[in-house]
C-alpha cells in the first residue's frame, strides 16, 4: 500500500453510507423469480468435458515432459560410449590386420626382432 | 441460508429439472454482493435495483453463454458492471450535470437521498469517484472497498493485471489529490 492509499483509508476510511430499505434483500429473490420467462425448454451448463478432464491432462502433459527430458538425457550419454566402442574396435581391427600379415609372409617374433636390430 | 458451493449450483443449474431452483438459490446467495457492486457505480437505490434484476434477467437469458469455465460469481460480476456502466452512460447522455453547481452535482444529491448516510466529505468522495474513467472507477471500487484482488477483477473485466494495477494506483492518486485540494 502506498502514501496516497494510505492517506485516503485514514482520511475517508471504508465504511458503506449508502443505504437500503428494510427487508429488501429478503424480497428481492421472489420478485426476480417472478420477472424471469418460462421456458419450455430450459437452458443448460454445459461444462465442457475438456475442462472437466484439466486435471488429467495436466498429469499426463508433466509425465510426457519428464519421461522425454529422460531419454534426451540417455541419448546425449550415447555418442561417448559410441566413439570410446569405435576406437577400441579399430585397435582391435589393426592388431588383427598385423598378426595376418605376419603370418601370410611366415615371419615370426624372432626373425622380427632380427630385422629390427640389424637397423 | 446455508450457502452452496459452486459445484453445486452448476449441477443444480445443468439439470431442467432443478434449473429454476438452482437459479433460485444462485439470486438468494449472491444479490447482496451484485448490488454493493452495483450500488457503488450507480449510487442511487432504485437505480441499483433496475440494474440488479435486469442482470439477474440477462444472466438466467443467457445461461446457455456460460460454459461453466468461470465461478458463477465472476460471471454474474461480469454482466453486474457491464449493466452498471452503460447504465451510467445512458445517464450522461441525459443532460450533463457539472459538479460545479451547488444545487444538483453529484455530492448534493447523495446527501438528499434517504438512502444514503455519509456527511458531506463521504458524499464527495463519492464524487471524485464517479469522475473517474470508467477502468479505473471499477478497480477502485473493487479494490478499494470488497478488497478484491488483481487476478479476480481481471477476470471480471476482461482487462490484464498490469493494466489494473497501473489503473488502481492513477485513481487513487487522483482522489487523494482531490481531496489534498479541498483540505
Amino acid at each position: 500500500m502506498n502514501q496516497e492509499e494510505k492517506y485516503l483509508r485514514s482520511r475517508l476510511g471504508t465504511d458503506n453510507h449508502f443505504r437500503v430499505p428494510e427487508d429488501y434483500f429478503d424480497k428481492l429473490a421472489s420478485e426476480v423469480m417472478a420477472k424471469l420467462p418460462e421456458q419450455e425448454h430450459p437452458a443448460c451448463i454445459e461444462v465442457p468435458l475438456l475442462y472437466r478432464l484439466r486435471p488429467v491432462l495436466y498429469a499426463a502433459a508433466f509425465l510426457l515432459m519428464a519421461v522425454l527430458s529422460v531419454t534426451a538425457y540417455l541419448y546425449n550419454q550415447q555418442p561417448k560410449a559410441e566413439q570410446t566402442m569405435a576406437a577400441a574396435s579399430q585397435q582391435q581391427s589393426a592388431d588383427a590386420y598385423i598378426d595376418e600379415y605376419t603370418d601370410y609372409v611366415m615371419f615370426d617374433n624372432t626373425d622380427i626382432y632380427s630385422c629390427l636390430a640389424s637397423e | 441460508m446455508v450457502s452452496l458451493s459452486d459445484q453445486q449450483l452448476k449441477k443444480l443449474l445443468s439439470d431442467p429439472k432443478t434449473l429454476r431452483k438452482g437459479f433460485e438459490l444462485v439470486v438468494r446467495q449472491y444479490s447482496e454482493q451484485l448490488y454493493w457492486q452495483i450500488r457503488r457505480i450507480v449510487l442511487v437505490h432504485e437505480d441499483a435495483d433496475d440494474v440488479l434484476q435486469n442482470t439477474f434477467i440477462k444472466a438466467w437469458n443467457g445461461l446457455e453463454t456460460f460454459h461453466g469455465d468461470s465461478k458463477l460469481i465472476t460471471w454474474l460480476s461480469r454482466i453486474a458492471i457491464n449493466e452498471s456502466l452503460d447504465f451510467v452512460r445512458k445517464q450522461k447522455n441525459v443532460e450533463m450535470v457539472s459538479s460545479d453547481d451547488i444545487d444538483t452535482g453529484i455530492a448534493n444529491q447523495l446527501l438528499a437521498d434517504d438512502y444514503f448516510d455519509g456527511d458531506a466529505t463521504d458524499a464527495q468522495l463519492q464524487e471524485a469517484i464517479a469522475q473517474l474513467p470508467e477502468v479505473q472507477r471499477t478497480v477502485f471500487n473493487l479494490r478499494y472497498y470488497d478488497e478484491m484482488k488483481y487476478s479476480e477483477i481481471s477476470r471480471i473485466t476482461g482487462t490484464s493485471e498490469g493494466a489494473l494495477k497501473a489503473s488502481y494506483h492513477i485513481a487513487v492518486k487522483k482522489i487523494s489529490e482531490f481531496f489534498h485540494r479541498h483540505d
